[in-house]
């Protein structure tokens, strides 16, 4: 029962992509090529990243919307102490940018397990304060392609192989090894740790997940502390692909993330969502927003678009919660 | 005289007025010189208006149990309805004065709608109003900039710009008229039947519906108000700026939320006065106005403003548990 409804809505947002491609397609013939493929994969990897944090905080209940400020606090800080430093390694970069999104993301799940107010109020809060630390405190200089790093330069225009086209080439991008990676870590906690049954358990009911012995300060933790990891590792490819940093980039980008997230089925009451719908939900956003353009719509239709679906699925993932809590006789929503 | 009796009644709302005045005070002895001129007092009862309509509606929705994050894209996105009639894009060839009428109209109206769709998703279908609101200030806004491409409507007749910047006896219309709208749905939350009925909905919705209430009713009821309280809150801000555009007031959502939390609005529903909200709202503005005459950089704003709501959160924290121990000993002590 459980896996046909899963199974529903993605065949439902696969149909989506489908369709829209299809029409897309028939408006501009060159719309239809691996091309387009490599170019999806290469400008959703971004939100691919942390759509699979928000996914695993969202299954256990809680929402984030400070992880473009933790992005690009970790990529603004991680590019200012290399250029001070002169240490020009991409793992180091990696490595860094990822361990203030922990930190960061443990500041958010502490706050969040301790003060009992939803989760949203309080990462509103901590996006305007890391955003504001960052932008006081530490710089609020923009960094352009003449003095960022040349590790991270050299790194968005690698390539893992390449195609001949009839004009030049074309290849798959670096990018996608993080976002691999974190899938195949994300698939693992979530289906085969006992961490990941605690997740499920405590998006389903915090209370029942305690009585049964998990500990939801460690869950949660864990949680923001994933996605800060994430948003930290989001931060340097953000920085690779526009070869530059900005005191404001990424600020506001939350919106299209949470869509995705929400679109792939993830519930926002918790104990629901899937990888490959999380996934499928980043692609499907994306395609609209860089295609609109060809179905004769300018690119201010995007909100009014992506809006309209996130809508329109939290309206059926809602009406179908609701249909199944009136089947088992439950009043309580 | 009931004011003493209400505050001696109600300590949330004591210690509010006292962190007002000491606020006050402590403001006017750093920067009272700049901060306490008639000049800067009106510019002040001038942007309260549009404030204090939305974070009303924002203590609204919280008093349910709720949260309302499209109310500042639903008041671009009505504002810029009005715009486009104003501009005779909409309904050509109105007269003047009757496209003034049909603007409100269209903004009062469309406002409504907005938060109806809210109201209609809430209630009938049960969805979480945090999730469902997010949503819609996406799609909201989404419609203000599908309309506009993000650009400025700019320049409305006098007539209608004369609604933002008219004043009564040196004090601003817009002022004027918010208070006494504000005042009256305080009243009418604590001594309607409804308005008590919002409360007990707020505080369980579940036993709400079990005594027999409408609660399906009872949500689109909130959401629309909220709307309302959006659309009026268009209106003063286009006709005081002369212009409509996407993402006027960003800041309003976090100080909506900031005036809730220090406003003694119980986030999880059920506890709360508007007399609370309407203090804070005053603070806020107070604060608001310093950050502007100690001319700091917008990225140090931001951070003062995250840190307060972070602050207020942790401070209203640490206030409900020593309450709570507090029951609880009074409790022990009943018992024993």
């Amino acid at each position: 029962m459980k896996f046909r409804r899963l199974d529903k809505r993605i065949f439902f947002l696969l149909g989506i992509i489908v369709v829209y491609s299809t029409i897309v397609g028939l408006k501009n013939p060159y719309f239809l090529s691996i091309q387009t493929v490599f170019d999806t994969i290469r400008s959703s990897s971004e939100a691919a990243l942390v759509a699979l944090g928000l996914l695993v905080i969202m299954i256990a209940g809680n929402i984030d919307i400070s992880f473009p400020a933790i992005a690009l606090f970790g990529g603004y800080v991680t590019v200012v102490i290399m250029i001070a430093t002169g240490i020009d390694n991409l793992f180091f970069a990696f490595a860094l940018s990822t361990l203030f999104g922990v930190v960061l993301g443990l500041f958010n799940g502490f706050l969040v397990h301790s003060l009992k107010i939803p989760a949203l109020i309080i990462t509103l809060g901590t996006q305007y304060l890391f955003h504001g630390i960052m932008t006081t405190f530490i710089g609020s200089a923009t960094y352009g392609a003449g003095v960022m790093p040349k590790s991270i330069l050299s790194f968005s225009a690698k390539q893992l192989f390449q195609i001949k086209l009839q004009y030049g080439t074309t290849g798959l991008t670096y990018f996608v090894i993080p976002v691999v990676i974190a899938i195949a870590v994300t698939w693992f906690i979530l289906y085969r740790t006992m961490l990941g049954r605690g997740i499920f358990a405590m998006g389903n009911s915090e209370e029942a997940a305690r009585r049964v012995g998990f500990n939801p300060l460690v869950i949660r933790l864990f949680v923001y502390g994933y996605m800060g990891a994430l948003a930290g590792m989001m931060g340097i490819i953000h920085l690779a692909s526009v070869n530059a940093v900005y005191p404001n980039a990424l600020i506001g980008t939350e919106m299209m993330v949470i869509a995705a997230v929400v679109l792939g089925g993830a519930s926002f009451s918790g104990g629901r969502g899937t990888i490959l719908g999380a996934l499928l939900g980043v692609i499907i956003i994306n395609l609209m927003n860089n295609t609109l353009i060809f179905l004769g719509l300018s690119s201010s239709w995007n909100n009014f678009c992506v809006g309209a679906l996130m809508v329109i699925s939290v309206v059926i993932t809602s009406y179908q919660e609701r249909l199944e809590n009136r089947r088992k006789l439950l009043f309580t929503d | 005289m009931r004011l003493i009796r209400e505050l001696r009644q109600d300590s949330k709302l004591f210690v509010l007025v006292v962190v007002g005045i000491f606020t006050a005070i402590l403001l006017g002895i750093l920067i009272g010189d700049k901060l306490y001129t008639p000049r800067s007092l009106m510019s002040m009862a001038y942007q309260i208006p549009e404030f204090a309509l939305i974070a009303v509606g924002m203590a609204l929705a919280f008093l349910t149990g709720g949260i309302d994050l499209s109310l500042v894209a639903n008041a671009n996105t009505s504002g810029i309805f009005a715009a486009m009639v104003l501009k005779g894009r909409w309904f050509p060839g109105l007269s003047e004065g009757a496209a003034i009428l049909v603007a409100i109209l269209v903004a009062l109206v469309s406002s409504m709608l907005f938060g109806l769709l809210n109201g209609v998703i809430i209630g009938k279908l049960s969805a979480q109003p945090m999730i469902v609101t997010l949503a819609s200030m996406l799609f909201i806004s989404g419609i203000g900039m599908a309309l506009t491409s993000g650009n400025a409507i700019v320049g409305f007749p006098d007539a209608f710009t004369n609604i933002g910047t008219a004043h009564l006896f040196g004090v601003p219309v817009i002022f004027i008229f918010s208070m006494i709208v504000i005042l009256l749905f305080g009243k009418a939350l604590s001594s309607t039947s409804t308005g008590r009925r919002l409360y007990l909905y707020g505080e369980n919705k579940t036993a709400a519906r079990f005594s027999g209430f409408k609660v399906e009713r009872l949500a689109m009821l909130v959401y629309t108000l909220t709307g309302l309280f959006a659309g009026l809150s268009s209106i003063m801000i286009i006709s005081r700026v002369n212009s409509a555009k996407v993402g006027y007031g960003e800041a309003y959502l976090l100080k909506a939320l900031l005036v809730c939390m220090i406003g003694g609005i119980n986030p999880d529903g059920g506890e709360g006065k508007i007399s609370g909200v309407l203090i804070t709202i005053l603070i806020i503005q107070l604060l608001t106005d310093s950050l502007t005459i100690w001319e700091l950089s917008p990225y140090s704003k931001k951070l003062i403003w995250g840190a307060m709501l972070l602050v207020i959160m942790f401070l209203n924290h640490l206030y409900n548990r020593y309450r709570q121990k507090r029951q609880l000993e009074r409790t022990v002590k009943g018992v024993s």
